[in-house]
């Protein structure tokens, strides 16, 4: 989910697909939830059941998901969440019920024969399952898609293999990309139109803030971590950090409270990411295998990633004059 | 030594075709004319230019090399009515380019041509197709193109001798076919690339609509792209590399 009240911190603009070049390290839940919630809402999900009653509409939305960097010449690299991390389990705890009261709203809505709640209630009801985890891995695989595994948050890992210098923005719509230290940010790949490029730096500079202040006033507001002060918003966290300097300084002068502040702070600025991965940015797709695994192996029915399979072959790279020299 | 007057429209025509791919470039001020050859910094499109000294109202160079911002030559050239004449001198002292339209004088200072890019080899290509039409056809087909995506495929049909032009976006194709009766010329041979539009439809700038283009095509080779300008004493050879199935 992530901080939507960063929004008004950050630095945020309009960048055309064209001044975007090289590797981007795809927060990979966060976009494949994206797509699966557009292919659950607009498609009929006869077309991704299986006939034992399996949902895969992952593999649809991959297939319309990828093209766009590949037509852009832009390498995705996948990096995909390992464990929560134990903080994270309240937010985890309250998003499991609201899915319940959706799940309860569905029913309904199935007795009912509400066409539009059911479309709009399945989309909100999907999960991460097993077999969308284990079956995206395998088809990103097959179109020779780089992946990582991050040791916990995957937004977090990708953050650093952005710092590291070996991928060159964190694709995400999660604002806490920024607290993670993403120097830059891809937000909106999965948006029709230009994306969005959160630059931290200038955020800082903006601001006059460091990033360890930044993440205080963000711990203030409240994050996926934390809940927030009351009556603290992005404005007067800002306002509040600049004054006293850190958030311990800020709680003491308000007389506030965060529950596990200093784990909070503890887990953005020196959050569990490994060196250890590797992968290859020249990508040679088996799309006849894909196309074998998506429509034969789980029954997606072919037109539905017909155009995407279409759009990956000719997703083509652009050469060099010095080959023909 | 260097001095030189020019037409403003055919120095602007010859810079224009520059500028669309580089910001600076080195010009060799030879006896017979000026050469140009550069490429931009992602080595996918590349430019040859040459203006003999016969397109000059006068022309006198011993073999010299400069550096120029082209953008500050650009603004300064446009500083003039198209049939005025620019004077142009190279003060081999100071490194400067004295130029002189009317009474306005202008010192330009050049760039070392060390710390511009090299320019490129130019590569060896043997394309098998070649397809010679008017301006205005490939200024149609970078259009209609542009309109729905981001590439452009460029081909010929061997059997049914034409020259096609495809364009495929999310949703909307473009298609477009030239045959014999509609082209100047056309010599078939077994010719499909596909090109970055961004590229193209730079290059199609300088492309004059009223002008014969000729177009040398292969199966995923770089297209070479052909046009003289200031009545044919300017000579511009475009090469811009394919888009190819990744490997």
């Amino acid at each position: 989910m992530g901080n939507a009240a960063l929004r008004d911190i950050a630095v945020i603009e309009e960048i055309p697909f064209d001044d975007i070049e090289g590797v981007v390290a795809v927060d990979a839940h966060n976009w494949l939830y994206r797509y699966l919630t557009t292919t659950v809402k607009w498609t009929n999900s006869g077309k991704y059941t299986t006939s034992d009653g399996t949902e895969v509409a992952n593999l649809i939305g991959i297939v319309q998901g990828l093209p766009k960097f590949f037509e852009n010449d832009i390498v995705p690299v996948m990096v995909f969440d390992g464990g929560p991390s134990e903080l994270k389990d309240d937010e985890i705890e309250s998003r499991r019920e609201q899915r319940r009261t959706y799940e309860e709203q569905l029913e309904t809505a199935r007795e009912e024969g509400d066409q539009v709640a059911i479309a709009q209630l399945e989309s909100r009801t999907q999960r991460l399952t097993p077999t969308i985890q284990e079956t995206s891995r395998e088809l990103l695989r097959l179109l020779d898609v780089p992946i990582v595994e991050a040791p916990a948050e995957g937004e977090a890992q990708a953050a650093h293999m952005v710092k590291r210098g070996d991928a060159d923005y964190v694709g995400s719509e999660d604002y806490d990309a920024l607290l993670f230290g993403s120097p830059l940010t891809l937000r909106q790949l999965t948006s029709k139109g230009d994306p969005e490029l959160m630059d931290l730096e200038a955020t800082l500079a903006h601001h006059e803030l460091t990033l360890e202040q930044l993440i205080d006033a963000a711990i203030l507001i409240g994050t996926d971590f934390n809940e927030g002060v009351s009556g603290i918003g992005p404005k007067t966290a800002i306002k509040a950090i600049t004054e006293h300097g850190d958030l311990w300084s800020v709680l003491e002068a308000r007389g506030a409270h965060v529950e596990y502040g200093d784990r909070v702070r503890q887990l953005f600025r020196d959050p569990n990411v490994t060196d250890d991965y590797e992968f290859d940015t020249s990508l040679d797709p088996d799309l006849e295998a894909a196309k074998e695994y998506v429509c034969e192996e789980w029954a997606v029915d072919a037109d539905e990633v017909a155009r995407g399979f279409e759009r990956i072959e000719e997703g083509v790279t652009q050469t060099g004059l010095d080959r023909w020299t | 030594m260097f001095k030189a007057i020019v037409s403003a429209a055919t120095l602007t025509s010859a810079l224009d075709s520059v500028s669309v791919l580089v910001d600076e470039c080195k010009i060799h001020l030879e006896e017979d004319g000026l050469e140009i050859r550069a490429v931009d910094p992602a080595n996918v499109g590349m430019v040859d230019l040459s203006l003999d000294a016969a397109a000059f109202e006068s022309y006198e160079a011993d073999g010299g090399l400069i550096g120029v911002d082209l953008s500050r030559l650009e603004d300064i050239a446009g500083m003039a009515e198209s049939g005025q004449l620019v004077q142009l001198e190279l003060d081999e002292e100071t490194r400067k380019l004295h130029i002189q339209i009317d009474g306005l004088e202008y010192t330009l200072a050049l760039i070392d041509p060390d710390s511009i890019r090299q320019e490129p080899d130019i590569p060896d290509l043997d394309l098998p197709a070649e397809v010679i039409l008017e301006g205005k056809d490939v200024n149609r087909s970078v259009k209609a193109a542009d309109m729905v995506s981001d590439h452009i495929a460029l081909g010929v049909k061997e059997a049914d001798e034409y020259f096609y032009v495809d364009a495929e976006g999310d949703t909307d194709d473009v298609h477009l076919e030239l045959t014999q009766e509609d082209l100047i010329d056309l010599q078939v041979g077994p010719a499909h690339s596909l090109f970055s539009l961004d590229y193209l439809k730079d290059m199609n700038k300088a492309i004059p609509s009223d002008t014969e283009v000729t177009l040398h095509l292969g199966e995923e080779f770089p297209v070479k792209i052909y046009f003289g300008f200031a009545e044919g004493q300017g000579q511009v050879t475009y090469m811009l590399a394919p888009r190819i199935q990744s490997d």
